[in-house]
């Protein structure tokens, strides 16, 4: 080794090594690289930023420039509420909006002009193009993302607001995640279909149904379950909520609503909070599905069925851990997906 | 072990059957030109070769690796020129040469790539948007090269390029097979195939119909050569005179002009022949069989076994 290979940065040796080890890099890095060159890297950041530090500071200055102080009660629980109030809907409504733009046409574009000839005749395997589309699709929205939150956690450092490191910390890694899952999704169907057009009217299409449709569907299921099949009381709410689970959107909310609640019983409370039924369905989903005390209280708009710990606690499959994999198990499905049909057709 | 093998490669899309049972063997080293008119299954065969379709029936393989088992195998051992391609667009060229060079982890000099496929140094720092069909042409080349492949494959390499470009691809070619690598090009277009090639293969309507080398092709199908000769003056009696020449299928005089098809190596002997008759020859050309006349014949000749 000559002295420049001796300082040579990490960044180098870490480049080389991921080279060696992973087959799908050098596309992943491609893709991340063309993002950069063409500034949309920058443009997205400045987006996410916006919308995360936006609210929040819009709130900050309202009560800074009038007479009165937020008390300290809300000051503390300040971080929590933005992320419950709007950054998961920031998260599943918007952010997710980019991420299938930034991924709908990775594999269609290549086709369609034909590049993809040119990809292909590499040393890589239609796999190694679709994990390194993915992954690579997945860091330019990532990135962004990351760097708006960065901010929005410097603000809320900056700000009289608590910040909470380790519940903000799982905030972002469950929001990551989703940027991962949806990446995964978008690239999958662009390797699934034959044109950009199809495969944004897929994208469109997942986006519409998980964020709208998903649970109306979950909800049809459990109806169809009780009328027709005779499946009622416990067994059909398991069933609702194991549908309400697998939508990636719902369970990043319902994970990142546990993290944000402080309580002991907070995964018990987050699923329970997933249902709008009526009273004896709410005390069944809290006693027989999330094995936890159903108790009626009077509120405003009468009475509310409220689900405390206690009992056994929310069986495995229902908890934090079992949410997370199954949110995980998207990446597995985009998988499936782009293997029967990316890597069986003919290009 | 062959470069290339091809057995009982079947292809169909649809209803449409584009090869038929190809068998093929190119061994390593050789120029191999892969003939045919358009829509004969040449681009079908070749995107087997890289997995980009795959076969029906029958199966491949490139150095001994099944192409459909370890694709990445072939093409970490093969450049690629194929057909209806595109460039990134939005990469210059030499940011194209770079991204070959990883993910090959080659180690080539990319300027001296530029200078061998012919492309300038203030075009290669350009985004390839702006390139003509050409330099797209010169530059995906010049991305084949880069690793020093043990195989070349080419489709229709000479597309868009200009005779300047056509002749330094075929310049490129040579010099890669005097390096060893084997090269398997295609084209409708026999010239191009015949200065270049030691053996080729002509596939008509999904089918190999022959493989030998040029002048092979040429003798086994007898369309010979023709040779057409000027005479100073018309002189009665040259033609009958030409034709008594062994060899020769017909000759016809048509003023001062003498044509005669199927000389072949007796060229001198006709020439003689007219000259004794009394001809004064000024001047002769010969022309060589043209692929369509080559494909004609073994038409005609599967047309008469049949």
């Amino acid at each position: 080794m000559s002295d420049a290979g001796g300082d040579r940065s990490g960044v180098a040796v870490l480049d080389e090594a991921m080279r060696e080890q992973f087959t799908w890099y050098v596309v992943a890095k491609k893709e991340f690289n063309d993002a950069v060159r063409s500034k949309g890297l920058w443009a997205l950041s400045a987006v996410f930023t916006l919308l995360f530090v936006l609210p929040a500071g819009r709130i900050w200055w309202n009560q800074r420039s009038s007479d009165q102080q937020l008390g300290q009660q809300a000051l503390d629980i300040g971080m929590q509420f933005f992320i419950s109030r709007f950054y998961l809907d920031t998260v599943t409504l918007l952010v997710t909006i980019v991420v299938l733009f930034v991924g709908y046409a990775a594999v269609t574009k290549e086709k369609e002009s034909g590049s993809l000839k040119l990809l292909l005749s590499l040393p890589f395997t239609r796999r190694d193009v679709i994990v390194g589309k993915v992954l690579g699709r997945s860091a330019v929205a990532a990135v962004p993302a990351a760097i708006g939150f960065g901010l929005t956690a410097v603000f809320f450092a900056l700000t009289p607001f608590t910040f909470k490191a380790g519940v903000f910390l799982w905030f972002v890694l469950f929001s990551l995640t989703l940027v991962v899952v949806i990446a995964a999704i978008a690239v999958s169907i662009s390797g699934a279909v034959s044109r950009n057009l199809y495969s944004l009217a897929g994208s469109v299409f997942v986006y519409v149904y998980f964020n709208f449709a998903w649970n109306s569907l979950a909800n049809g299921v459990g109806n169809l379950l009780s009328n027709n099949l005779g499946i009622g009381g416990p067994a059909r709410w398991h069933i609702v909520l194991f549908l309400k689970l697998f939508n990636p959107m719902q369970a990043f909310k319902t994970l990142t609503n546990s993290v944000l609640s402080e309580r002991a019983n907070a995964a018990q409370t987050a699923r329970f909070g997933m249902f709008r039924q009526g009273e004896t369905e709410m005390q069944t989903i809290c006693a027989d599905v999330l094995k936890g005390q159903p108790r009626t209280v009077q509120g405003m708009l009468g009475n509310q069925t409220v689900c405390q710990g206690g009992g056994s606690g929310v069986p495995f499959y229902f908890s934090d851990a079992a949410v997370f994999v199954y949110l995980l198990a998207w990446i597995a499905v985009a998988a499936g997906i782009s293997y029967y049909t990316f890597d069986r057709v003919d290009l | 072990m062959p470069a290339i093998e091809l057995d009982g490669v079947t292809k169909r899309f649809g209803d449409v059957t584009a090869l038929r049972g190809v068998d093929m063997a190119v061994d390593e080293g050789e120029v191999f030109g892969f003939l045919g008119p358009n829509g004969a299954g040449k681009t079908t065969t070749i995107d087997i070769l890289l997995d980009y379709v795959r076969p029906t029936a029958g199966s491949a393989r490139v150095f001994g690796h099944d192409v459909r088992e370890d694709p990445r195998a072939v093409r970490e051992r093969t450049g690629v020129l194929p057909e209806g391609f595109d460039v990134y667009e939005r990469l210059t060229g030499r940011q194209h040469l770079a991204f070959v060079r990883e993910s090959k982890a080659a180690g080539d000099d990319v300027d001296a790539v530029f200078e061998r496929v012919g492309l300038e140094p203030d075009a290669a720092d350009r985004k390839t948007g702006g390139y003509s069909r050409g330099m797209k042409q010169r530059l995906v080349l010049g991305m084949a090269l880069v690793g020093d492949p043990d195989l070349l494959i080419l489709d229709e390499p000479s597309t868009g390029l200009d005779p300047n470009g056509a002749r330094r691809m075929r310049q490129i070619v040579r010099e890669e097979a005097e390096d060893g690598t084997t090269v398997f090009f295609s084209s409708h277009i026999l010239s191009q195939v015949e200065a270049v090639c030691d053996r080729v293969a002509i596939l008509q309507d999904g089918e190999v119909v022959a493989t030998d080398t040029v002048e092979g092709l040429r003798s086994a199908v007898d369309v010979g050569s023709v040779l057409t000769v000027s005479l100073a003056a018309p002189v009665d009696g040259v033609a009958e005179a030409a034709e008594r020449v062994d060899g020769v299928e017909s000759a016809r005089s048509d003023g001062a002009t003498v044509t005669v098809t199927g000389a072949g190596d007796e060229k001198m002997a006709v020439l003689t022949a007219i000259e004794d008759a009394g001809g004064d020859v000024e001047d002769f050309s010969v022309e060589e069989a043209s692929l369509d006349e080559l494909f004609a014949a073994y038409t005609d000749r599967t047309g008469d076994e049949q």
